[in-house]
């Protein structure tokens, strides 16, 4: 192996993690987290960068035997445009949409998304609502490792996930959402585009008859990783989507989150802010039966 | 005393030209656009793409060459604002500009009109909305976005 | 001069044979280059054996240097040269005298320059500055112009023991008599904060001495002659050996008035090097060490009749200096003319503080002071309006100057169409209707309590929402501020033997049109096409001298000096033609390139043929003209009076707003605006001049801010420095009112700086109308309005 050559490009999985083995490789995907950072003298110019983009187990956007598998390379415009998307999952469809804007979109990959962990990551919300779980690879003495990660436990901190040393996200998967199920997402910025989230919130709902059979609740940028908003799915579970349960939730999606003050927002900002995108989404759902 | 890495060859396609070059690791297409190739057209705004100024094509989609490394483009096609125009013969985007008046500065132009072309290619007829969304990752402190709109939507 | 005495010049004047170019819609002369990419912005420059410098700055806003160890930089492969203040001479300049190239003994900003590097390339450069080991003693920081008053406060300049460099004190009439006069009386402050230019092309220059020992440079700035005089102050250079060339810039909007400390560093490691060194700043630098927009605490009291006529203005305003003194500094001298002669005011007093602290400084910005003093002046004339019960529109209209009314301050208004903007703008707003429709206050209710029950029709997060309109207006020079000893500008003119003119004018092209305007007054006059007029305003080696473009006189000045050199040239033109056509004179005009029979248009001969018969026929001679255009302004005397500009500049704004009540987001939906520009020129440069104004006004009033916190920049990265992009676009409703100034071009007045100038109180008047709260502190971000509306409801 070549380390004086600072950039590789491996076609195989094992290849490439062969080279992340030591825990010294930068996995290159996308590129539009890490460049800026090294540009701006914030880390180091890495060692060694490896780029996976030629890697076929990590590209495209596919559906089988029920279930869809986003490459980690699938880039974000890929995913904003992809019919499989659009129809199975349409609130990762508008949460790629909204993602900075057409130069990014083009280059960010859903993979790069979640391992640069930021709290405002915008896939991130829409995979919590879908239940997706994350395929990690290593290599070992027997070839290639895999094990899968639900995308709630893979967020450890800000910029920080469960990946191991040597290990690469190849994948993500999750089961289309049965019909009837109401699904709403947005972000929160000062203007409306080029925004990393000052908050985002989404909702999957189900109601059967007057009662909620089924719902996950996401916040982004309100805590240390993406986080679930159980909580509120506590509230929702069972009871009927009134005005009453949802102020509930109101109140209860302001004291589950952990929002800081940075200098995007304070953190009671977040709160106020994160109450209303819930109620009016809430109240969208109550519309929309 | 930083480690001094190997520059690695590089061959790609620009402007329909093949081109052939050593670069290192690190740089930027951007780099080699303006330093290696002299192609100054495309602009240096920020380096961390948020203005758009140095929008190219790359394998026809529009991207910030200031976040693809050059290694990243072997192989590839790349367009910019050099290679609109031929011989004195202004491509149509360029002449709405100019008769629009969406030109004042003239630094986020390239950036601009690059993002204009991939629209166009996808999106031939766009709503104003549109081309809004369209060139919402390209930035311009002097004309205020109304003429550039304009100028892109009198092509539709 | 008038323009029946500037059409004397021209024995022969134009007729209307052919439509007239002035107010047609012209493309830009280099947008061509511009749109290709050919354009040479500065940092696409390479001179050969170049070299590229970088700055180590301070970031620590107060601190004594101990010790510089430059050994490790000058050590490493390919840097040439390594300067500290010590390697220099140090030679005191800007408006203060207080900031010199590289500081020697202490720091009193985070972007203060304390060394700088010449290496072989960018990257080298980059490296060499982290390897200099510099040694601080921090000293205490002071955040504030309050922190800089207090009793034993750290002394930021020695100088300066009260931390108070300048103080500045204006009256006319007499207050106390004004107050005794008032029937209502407002009172009210009005914090206006830091912005930054975020021009797209980032600061750069180039030097180097060329064999000759000249200094030639490449330079972004917009006062070329002014900056050639006191720059080779700074650098030791007799001034005649300096030569500055302009490339295209990247943005101007008043960053480039001054000289700042890259500048000179960067004449230095030429100097050091003997080799051309080029300097361009990244975009984080750019944020850290290019002086803002002057931060200011406005205090305001005023008054008036139960009629509506204004009795009085009591003004106090502090001004956060920074750590050193650039132009933001005399921004006052702006303010105050609004607040003396923005309506009539016959009682005003003004007291300005400014106070060094050790955050960033502030230099020029469009507008000069001008959208802070009309922030807090319109915003207190709507809360007049309130006290009195009128519609804030009539209450402007009570006191709208008239034509040919002198102010309190000693303007002259030969031109004055603020009554004219006020009806138009309101009208195309759709004003009467607009107010009667918005309640004035609405109590902040979530959907459910407001109706009840659910309206399923009305989307959510439509209920919330709510719209209101408000106005403002803008008194500003149009002609220049007479600055400095002379506020002109030379023009030279040739016309060569097939018929192309080259004209040289002092004047700078910045972005907004100057080169276009100029080309189509002259081709106006001289009846060709302005495809053969080249016009070269970007070398102090070929151009008459010009004071700089600022202070929106550029139209004016240069367009008035390249006119009368124009006139004088079509004089000479068709004398020559009327002896060669054995015409009388007045029986001919000069139209697309030809003489033409005045009175049926007739095309009788070429024009280059009327000059080469002159150039080689017997008289042997050329035509070339020469003008020096000194406008009949006056300096300000010791008490600020005078009439500094030949003529001014008005406006008004008229906005819509809708504003989430329950997240604070303010959106601005349409601007319509009215300006009166005496004469429109170029209709398509205009308009884009407004257009870009009001967008920049709007980021200045919602989303922009540099976040300055214990002397640091918080936000240096356009990540969270947020400028508008196409989506912030609103609705733009923009008409041109017309007042012929008899001094102007074609009647015309300057422009450049006044779009952006009311924007953000016309935007904050239209919130007070959504949601009965007046906010007195930009930004109106959504969080500050969220927290005023539940102060004001709570």
């Amino acid at each position: 192996m070549e380390a004086t050559k600072g950039y590789l490009a491996p076609r195989t999985l094992v290849e490439a993690a062969q080279f992340a083995q030591d825990g010294k490789a930068t996995i290159l995907a996308g590129a539009t987290d890490i460049v800026p950072r090294w540009t701006r003298s914030l880390v180091e110019e890495p060692e060694l960068i490896v780029d996976v983009k030629g890697i076929e187990e990590l590209q495209g956007v596919s559906q089988a035997n029920g279930e869809v598998r986003l490459g980690a390379c699938a880039t974000i415009s890929e995913i904003e445009s992809s019919p499989i998307i659009q129809s199975s999952a349409s609130v990762l469809a508008q949460a790629a949409g909204r993602v900075a804007c057409p130069q990014i979109r083009n280059r960010a990959t859903i993979g790069g998304n979640l391992c640069n962990a930021s709290p405002a990551a915008d896939t991130a919300i829409p995979l919590i609502l879908l239940d997706a779980v994350l395929d990690l690879a290593s290599v070992s003495r027997d070839g290639i490792t895999l094990r899968e990660v639900p995308v709630v436990d893979y967020f450890q901190g800000p910029g920080s996930t469960i990946l191991a040393s040597g290990e690469i996200l190849t994948s993500i998967r999750f089961r289309p959402l049965p019909s009837g199920v109401f699904t709403a997402w947005d972000k929160f910025g000062t203007r409306p585009a080029m925004e990393i989230a000052v908050a985002s919130v989404g909702i999957a709902l189900k109601m059967e008859g007057k009662r909620i059979t089924h719902t996950r609740i996401g916040y982004g940028s309100v805590a240390p990783v993406p986080m679930r908003g159980c909580r509120v799915e506590a509230e929702l579970m069972g009871n009927p989507l009134s005005a009453e349960v949802i102020e509930k939730c109101e109140d209860a999606a302001r004291e589950e989150i952990a929002p800081i003050t940075d200098v995007r927002a304070t953190a009671a900002y977040r709160r106020e802010v994160v109450g209303v995108m819930l109620r009016r989404m809430l109240e969208r759902a109550q519309g929309a039966r | 005393m930083h480690k001094v890495l190997d520059k690695v060859e590089l061959s790609f396609i620009v402007n329909g030209e093949a081109v052939r070059l050593k670069a290192m690791p690190h740089a930027t297409l951007l780099d080699v656009l303006r330093n290696d190739l002299e192609l100054t057209g495309t602009k240096y705004g920020c380096g961390e793409g948020e203005c758009g100024a140095c929008s190219v094509l790359l394998n026809g989609k529009v991207v910030n060459s200031c976040l693809v490394l050059a290694l990243e483009c072997e192989g590839s096609q790349i367009l910019t604002i050099e290679g609109l125009s031929t011989n004195g013969r202004l491509h149509p985007i360029q002449k709405a500009f100019i008769d629009y008046g969406a030109i004042q500065c003239g630094f986020c132009t390239p950036g601009m009109i690059m993002a204009t072309y991939a629209l166009l290619e996808a999106n031939p007829s766009p709503t104003a909305m549109e081309v809004k969304r369209g060139l919402e990752g390209n930035l311009c402190r002097c004309t205020g976005y109304r003429k550039i709109v304009d100028a892109v939507l009198s092509l539709s | 001069m008038t323009e029946s005495a500037v059409n004397a010049l021209s024995k022969h004047p134009k007729t209307t044979v052919r439509a007239s170019l002035i107010g047609k819609r012209i493309p830009k002369l280099d947008a061509p280059e511009k749109a290709t990419g050919l354009s040479r912005y500065i940092e696409d420059i390479k001179l050969p054996r170049m070299l590229y410098g970088k700055i180590l700055f301070a970031e620590r806003p107060h601190a004594r240097i101990l010790d510089i160890d430059v050994s490790a930089a000058k050590a490493l492969d390919g840097v040439r040269a390594v300067l500290t203040a010590s390697d220099i001479e140090l030679v005191p300049f800007g408006f203060g005298k207080d900031n010199t190239a590289l500081k020697k003994e202490r720091v009193t900003c985070v972007r203060d320059e304390v060394a700088a590097v010449a290496a072989d390339t960018p990257e080298i450069a980059a490296d060499a500055v982290k390897h200099i080991r510099v040694t601080y003693e921090d000293l205490p920081v002071v955040t504030s112009p309050g922190e800089a008053l207090k009793e034993g406060a750290p002394v930021i300049h020695p100088e300066v023991p009260d931390n108070t460099p300048f103080r500045y004190d204006y009256s006319h009439g007499d207050v106390a008599a004004g107050i005794r006069q008032s029937d209502v009386i407002v009172e009210d402050t009005y914090v206006l904060h830091r912005v930054a230019h975020c021009c797209l092309g980032t600061s750069g220059i180039i030097a180097y001495f060329d064999a000759d020992g000249k200094l030639v440079l490449h330079s972004l700035t917009q006062v070329p002659f002014l900056y050639k005089h006191e720059l080779s102050g700074i650098v030791g250079v007799a001034p005649e050996n300096v030569r500055i060339i302009q490339p295209p810039i990247g943005g101007g909007f008043g960053s480039k008035l001054d000289i700042h400390p890259f500048e000179p560093i960067c004449v230095f490691l030429a100097k050091a090097t003997s080799r051309p060194v080029r300097l361009v700043f990244s975009r984080e630098e750019e944020f850290l060490a290019t002086p803002t927009r002057q931060p200011v605490v406005i205090h305001l009291k005023s008054g008036a009749r139960k009629d509506g006529t204004f009795t009085f203005r009591d003004v106090h305003m502090t001004l956060d200096n920074g750590g050193h003194t650039s132009w933001g500094a005399t921004t006052p001298w702006i303010m105050m003319r609004t607040f003396s002669s923005l309506y009539r005011v016959p009682h005003v007093r003004q007291h300005v503080d400014v106070v060094y602290t050790n955050n960033i400084y502030a230099c020029a910005f469009r507008g000069y002071g001008n959208p802070q003093a009309t922030f807090a002046l319109e915003s207190q004339v709507d809360q007049l309006a309130e006290e009195l019960g009128m519609d804030p529109l009539e209450l402007r209209l009570t006191n709208t100057q008239d034509p040919g009314e002198t102010t309190g301050q000693g303007m002259i208004l030969r031109t004055c169409g603020l009554k004219e903007c006020l009806e138009i703008a309101a009208r195309n707003a759709g004003w009467e209707e607009k107010r009667k429709n918005v309640g004035q206050v609405i109590r902040h209710a979530t959907v459910r309590e407001r109706s009840g029950k659910r309206n399923k029709d009305v989307r959510p997060e439509d209920s919330s929402l709510v719209r209101g309109i408000g106005m403002a207006s803008l008194f500003h020079v149009g002609g220049g501020a007479k600055i400095y000893r002379s506020d002109g500008c030379g023009t030279i003119l040739k016309i060569d033997d097939f018929g192309g003119i080259t004209v040289l004018t002092g004047s700078s092209e910045i972005g907004q049109g100057s080169e276009t305007m100029i080309a189509q007054i002259v081709a106006e006059e001289l009846g060709l096409p302005i495809k053969n007029i080249r016009v070269i305003n970007n070398d102090t080696d070929l151009t008459p001298w010009d004071v700089g473009a600022h202070a929106s006189r550029t139209v004016f000045i240069a367009g008035n000096s390249a006119l009368r050199a124009a006139r004088e040239a079509r004089g000479k033109l068709v004398d020559a033609a009327a002896v060669r056509l054995k015409r009388k004179p007045e029986e001919l005009d000069l139209e697309e390139g030809n003489v033409v029979d005045r009175s049926n248009g007739e095309p009788l001969e070429s024009i280059g043929k009327i000059i080469r018969g002159l150039h080689f026929g017997a008289k042997n001679k050329l035509i070339m003209t020469t003008d020096f255009y000194e406008p009949p302004s006056t300096s300000p005397d010791e008490k600020h009076m005078g009439n500094i500009s030949a003529c001014y500049a008005f406006g008004t704004h008229v906005t819509e707003v809708e504003v989430d009540l329950d997240t604070g987001v303010v959106k601005v939906l349409k601007v319509c605006a009215a300006h009166d520009v005496g004469r429109v020129i170029n209709r398509l440069g205009i308009e884009g001049q407004v257009e870009g104004g009001i967008v920049q006004g709007i980021g200045y009033c919602l989303t922009e801010e540099v976040r300055v916190e214990g002397g640091h920049i918080l936000n240096p990265t356009f990540t969270d420095y947020k400028i508008c992009t196409t989506t912030d676009l609103p609705e733009l409703n923009i008409s041109f009112v017309e007042t012929n100034d008899p001094a102007g071009p074609y009647g015309a007045k300057g422009i450049g700086e006044s779009p952006l100038i009311p924007v953000a109180a016309a935007i904050a008047n239209a919130v007070y109308n959504a949601t009965g709260v007046r906010i007195t502190e930009l930004p109106l971000t959504p969080e500050k309005v969220l927290m005023k509306l539940k102060e004001a409801w709570s």
